[in-house]
């Protein structure tokens, strides 16, 4: 009686629909494809990563191979990371969701799995580019052109699939994360043009503003839409509890669409770029505290009475440290934005901190966490270990917290010194090597976090093969 | 008023995109529509106006340069834009001189720009004249050496290549110096 009453409500949909039809009309090879070559760029990547972290404790590391020095190992963490990684992993778990919101198959897994291989593509390529220096030199767009065409090609093939799915949905009622799907979309394909395109034709202050444009909303209309369409799916579905506010997510999602557009110069704050740009961007990244409280509000609200679930559950574990990092993130990001704070930590260590915060605390652990409850699901077999998924989780956080943290207070430090200009910013330089190591080994639990998540879902898929016969026994 | 979106893709897809460019046209293409500095080419010849100088355009062995110095991600660790900051202006001064900031007309003709976003190193803007080629190369070959407890990396193949060596240190000694501001020049007299 109940459960009917829920159906009415789009934001209780993800929690009552599955009862409602069989979920064995899904074949998810798309999604599958999806997870493993994620995880195992997470884990390559995650190499670089510690390799990078090592180089600032010991700069002659490896300094001698060209393809190894610093300058090239960066971009190839930083996209692998979030190229290879994240939007990869979000890219499985929007085939894995948005098909079971619609309660229709995937509209072609032939599609979805001609995406994943152009995808593959894209990513090798990104590797042999960025060893060999071939770099365009934008941030978050140094992929040479002709990958970014790949690029564009590849997010039209996953967009279509998901809107014909959508198109042939047998609810009619979307649910929000279905909005945040699509949103994330449409929005990514202005955002990268205009990151990757759009700069061609330009110079100087103009492109720089288009860049930081592409790159601000990099993290705010892809990462953020995409981590949020999971987060709203996942923790009403791993608590079996429904969403507390349909209107709240309402709220929350339209803000985004307005807000966070207008913010990318404020990485240019007491740069050279105008002075009334930098007013509207500050007023604006102000305003990005309504989109991300009506988020957060939702989901502990829909927490409430349930904290204690989050004992024996390893996704929840990761999607509500994943909200409370979301929210510090957001937190900081508008604070940053005001020139007295700006003037401090901008250009400083600081801002790594933040970074990792959001792209691996947030949304990463929104990934992860989705990845936990998904692959078991489209393998039909259950997850190899929780204890291993607890440990991962605590190497995850520990060594993220010592990670976030060290850099705060070491690039607050740091910006505190360069604003003293008595002080020669070498100096500054060798303050700032016990932060570094502290970093580094901080990136080891990182690291182990990595090697646990990524051999408990190895691990989990390759067990399945035997089980997968056991179900199907079971259910003929 | 947007519920509507809740059961209508069409009306969704509309409305999404109307508010992402509200902001996205304002934010990208009016602004250098409105602010003319962006595109006109530093030149200034009046004193009492500030440093005076000209931007030009680089030739070939510096553009060479500046290809090696995205090719090795220089760019990560050093930004170019000395900021509205009391203390950038006097960190990066030279022999008592504040530096001048940063101003959008010096930038016209950089693609890719190479602002950066962070400061590993420290900032490049004015380092145009501040040393010589000798410098840049021992600094090259082992920062460390010659400045202890350096972090920047060893770029001995650049160092051992002449031809890329002229070409970078040729880029790095335009930097800056669009404005001529240093008091007695450079290094150079
Ligand atoms: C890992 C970060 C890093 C990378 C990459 C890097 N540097 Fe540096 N750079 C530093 C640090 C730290 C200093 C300050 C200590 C010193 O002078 O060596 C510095 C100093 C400098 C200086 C001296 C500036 C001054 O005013 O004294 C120059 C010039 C310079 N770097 C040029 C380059 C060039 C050109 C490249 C690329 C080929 C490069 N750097 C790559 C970190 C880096």
């Amino acid at each position: 009686m109940q459960k009917e009453e829920i159906i009415q409500d789009a934001g209780e949909i993800p929690v009552a629909a599955s009862a409602k039809y069989n979920e064995s009309i899904h074949e998810d090879l798309t999604a599958k494809l999806f997870f493993i070559s994620s995880i195992t760029y997470f884990f390559i990547v995650g190499i670089i990563a510690v390799l990078i972290a090592a180089k600032f404790v010991m700069p002659t590391l490896l300094g001698t191979v060209p393809q190894l020095t610093y300058g090239r190992l960066r971009p190839l963490h930083v996209n692998g990371m979030l190229f290879g990684w994240l939007l990869a992993c979000d890219m499985a778990l929007m085939y894995y969701v948005v098909p079971r919101l619609c309660g229709v198959k995937l509209w072609s897994e032939k599609l979805g799995v001609a995406t994943n291989i152009l995808w593959n593509f894209i990513i090798l390529s990104a590797v042999v580019s960025f060893l060999m220096g071939w770099n365009q030199g934008w941030e978050y767009a140094e992929l040479p052109f002709f990958l970014d065409v790949c690029v564009v090609i590849a997010w039209i093939m996953f967009g279509a699939n998901l809107f014909l799915t959508i198109a042939n949905r047998k609810y009619q009622t979307m649910y929000v994360t279905l909005w945040y799907a699509m949103g994330t979309v449409l929005w990514t394909a202005f955002v990268y043009l205009t990151g990757n395109f759009a700069t061609l034709f330009t110079t100087g202050v103009n492109q720089a503003n288009l860049n930081w444009m592409y790159v601000h909303n990099a993290v705010g209309l892809i990462f953020t839409p995409v981590g949020l369409a999971i987060a709203y799916y996942f923790i009403p579905k791993a608590s079996n509890t429904p969403l507390y506010s349909h209107k709240l997510s309402m709220i929350g999602f339209w803000s985004l669409a307005f807000v966070y557009v207008w913010t990318g110069a404020h990485h240019m704050l007491h740069g050279p770029i105008s002075q009334w740009l930098q007013t509207i961007t500050v007023v604006f990244s102000v305003m990005l505290l309504v989109p991300v409280w009506a988020a957060v509000y939702n989901f502990f609200a829909t927490m409430q009475g349930q904290w204690h679930q989050l004992r024996e559950n390893v996704s929840l574990k990761f999607l509500m440290s994943g909200v409370v990092f979301y929210l510090l993130t957001c937190f900081q990001g508008p604070m940053h934005s005001l020139h007295v704070v700006n003037a401090i930590v901008s250009k400083t260590d600081w801002i790594p901190g933040h970074a990792h915060m959001a792209v691996l605390g947030a949304f990463s652990f929104f990934a992860i966490a989705g990845t936990y409850y998904a692959v078991p699901r489209v393998f039909k077999t259950n997850l190899y270990s929780t204890a291993l998924g607890n440990w991962s989780f605590w190497l995850f956080l520990v060594g993220g917290l010592g990670f976030f943290v060290t850099l705060w207070l070491g690039g607050f430090w740091q910006g505190w010194q360069w604003n003293n200009p008595a002080i020669p910013f070498i100096d500054t330089v060798v303050a700032l090597k016990p932060v570094w190591t502290f970093r580094l080994f901080s990136g080891f639990f990182m690291f182990g976090g990595i090697v646990t998540f990524a051999y408990n879902i190895l691990a989990t898929i390759i067990g399945a093969k035997g089980q997968g016969v056991e179900t199907q026994a079971a259910a003929a | 008023m947007l519920s509507k979106a809740d059961y209508s893709a069409p009306f969704f897809v509309a409305a999404a995109l109307v508010l992402f460019f509200i902001g996205g046209l304002l934010t990208t293409v009016v602004p250098p529509l409105i602010d003319t500095s962006w595109s006109k080419p530093f030149e200034n010849n009046d004193p009492a106006n500030g440093p005076t100088g000209k931007l030009r355009q680089l030739n070939e062995q510096e553009l060479k340069g500046r290809q090696i110095y995205i090719r090795e991600g220089c760019w990560y660790c050093h930004t170019q834009q000395v900021r509205t900051i009391l203390a950038d202006t006097k960190r990066y001064g030279w022999r008592g001189v504040d530096a001048p900031v940063s101003t959008p007309d010096e930038f016209v003709y950089d693609s890719p720009h190479l602002f950066g976003t962070k400061r590993t190193g420290p900032d490049l803007a004015r380092v145009g004249g501040k040393y010589n080629a000798q410098w840049h190369k021992t600094h090259f070959k082992n920062p460390a050496d010659l400045v202890p407890g350096s972090i920047m990396p060893p770029f001995p193949w650049i160092a051992n290549d002449p031809q890329e060596l002229d070409a970078l240190v040729a880029y790095l000694q335009t930097l800056g110096r669009a404005k001529n501001w240093r008091p007695d020049n450079d290094y150079e007299k």
